[in-house]
């Protein structure tokens, strides 16, 4: 018997065959012993794999909405509250990082000492150059020193060097009215440097606040519309 | 039960339609995995599986038969299954013969706490049954699981199988020829009326 017989016996088995194949095949069947022969045994094997025990499924397969990752139906007004959430937590981790950039570069500039003082010199040359198109504040600014260093001129012996030198370089008028000029500046310099790195932060702490309340606000509203949700859908 | 229904509610995301459609076909689905599969188990996961990946793709059911499509899916969960077994192989639970030898007779299976009214033949013949469809090549084993033990017409199963009627017909006729051939080895454990009568096939 070849594949074809047998795919033929198989079909006639379950009704498969068109019914002049059928015919034909009964026709073959009883005058070939052997082809009935395994039709039999196809029907016997047919017959057992029916009569089976079909087994009972050994649990419930119904499923949880855990199971197929189901959400809760969420409030319309949840995905707001998401991204509110999200915006103020950036706006919050950003201004950290500006204001921790903004302490960085302020005592780069003014700490640096000798850069600092560079540009502040060139400053006072500027600002002394510009001292005497202002004459009628720079007369009564520099009579008083004329006088003082007059008086403490007679312990000059006594001081340092630099000192001396300072008081002599007072002495000279016009050019200690420069150099006080530039003395004065320069300190002024000094005072807006540090007052520069003291400066307060870009992002004022208060608004850093208000940015960490309103994420934390709305991230406890989302959790409790998600609670509630939960909930309702069990 | 109606079933288009429940089809249509379970594609819209109504879990407790699904679940009904569930309780109905657990059964089939689960001799469907046990028979493919042989141990019961293994049978058990595969149809947990399947009806999850079921429910998840029930939109990509577009009508016919049901039965066919779930038949599909958990066809589908068993070759994973068998997949995830050759990659992690178990030690079989066969005993060894004296000669150290798998016992080949389905016989061992029997529980050994059982009366002798109990080895009853049902029990011994579903055993050499299964030993049989175990031998089977896959795609033999699945079209007689759903042909013979499911009871699926040649185009539900053609459906579930994605394959040709003409290959489900030539499928089921190697698959019987061999079962033949096999459950001729365990003719003793046969009721008489089942006895095979061995014709040459060659």
């Amino acid at each position: 018997m070849n594949q074809r017989d047998l795919e033929l016996l198989s079909a006639y088995l379950d009704g498969q065959l068109t019914p002049f194949d059928s015919t034909r095949l009964e026709t073959r069947l009883t005058t070939e012993p052997q082809l009935a022969s395994v039709l039999n045994d196809l029907s016997a094997i047919r017959s057992l794999l029916r009569k089976l025990p079909q087994r009972r499924a050994p649990r419930n397969f119904t499923l949880t909405r855990k199971m197929v990752g189901q959400n809760p139906p969420l409030p319309r007004a949840y995905p707001i509250f998401r991204f509110a959430t999200a915006l103020a937590t950036l706006l919050f981790v950003f201004s950290f990082g500006l204001n921790s950039v903004g302490r960085l570069a302020a005592p780069a500039y003014g700490v640096g000492g000798s850069g600092g003082g560079d540009a502040s010199q060139e400053e006072i040359q500027s600002f002394a150059a510009e001292v005497p198109m202002a004459p009628t504040e720079a007369p009564a600014a520099t009579e008083a020193p004329v006088a003082e260093p007059a008086v403490e001129l007679a312990p000059a012996s006594t001081l340092a060097p630099t000192e001396v030198s300072n008081a002599a370089r007072s002495v000279e008028t016009p050019a200690s009215k420069a150099g006080d000029a530039a003395d004065a500046l320069g300190q002024q310099n000094q005072v807006e440097v540090q007052s520069e790195a003291l400066r307060p932060a870009l992002v004022p702490s208060a608004w850093q606040i208000v940015l960490a309340i309103v994420a934390i606000l709305c991230a406890l509203l989302m959790f409790m519309m998600r609670r509630i949700a939960i909930s309702r859908w069990r | 039960m109606n079933e288009q229904a429940l089809i249509t509610d379970a594609q819209g995301g109504n879990l407790d339609a699904f679940n009904t459609l569930v309780l109905h076909y657990q059964d089939s689905v689960f001799n469907t995995a046990l028979r493919i599969l042989g141990d019961e188990d293994q049978a058990a996961d595969a149809s947990q599986d399947a009806f999850i990946s079921a429910f998840k793709s029930i939109t990509s059911f577009r009508g016919g038969s049901f039965k066919a499509w779930l038949m599909r899916t958990v066809t589908n969960a068993c070759y994973d299954e068998l997949r995830r077994k050759k990659r992690r192989p178990t030690t079989p639970l066969e005993p060894d013969t004296d000669d150290g030898e798998e016992m080949d007779s389905p016989r061992w299976l029997a529980d050994p706490n059982m009366t002798p009214e109990q080895k009853s033949e049902a029990v011994e013949v579903e055993h050499a049954i299964q030993h049989c469809l175990d031998n089977l090549p896959l795609e033999f084993k699945t079209v007689v699981v759903m042909a013979d033990i499911q009871d699926m017409d040649y185009t539900e199963v053609a459906a579930a199988v994605h394959v040709p009627l003409g290959t489900i017909k030539s499928r089921l006729a190697r698959a019987r020829l061999r079962l033949r051939e096999c459950l001729q080895g365990f003719e003793e454990l046969l009721p008489a009326s089942y006895r095979l009568e061995g014709g040459n096939t060659a």
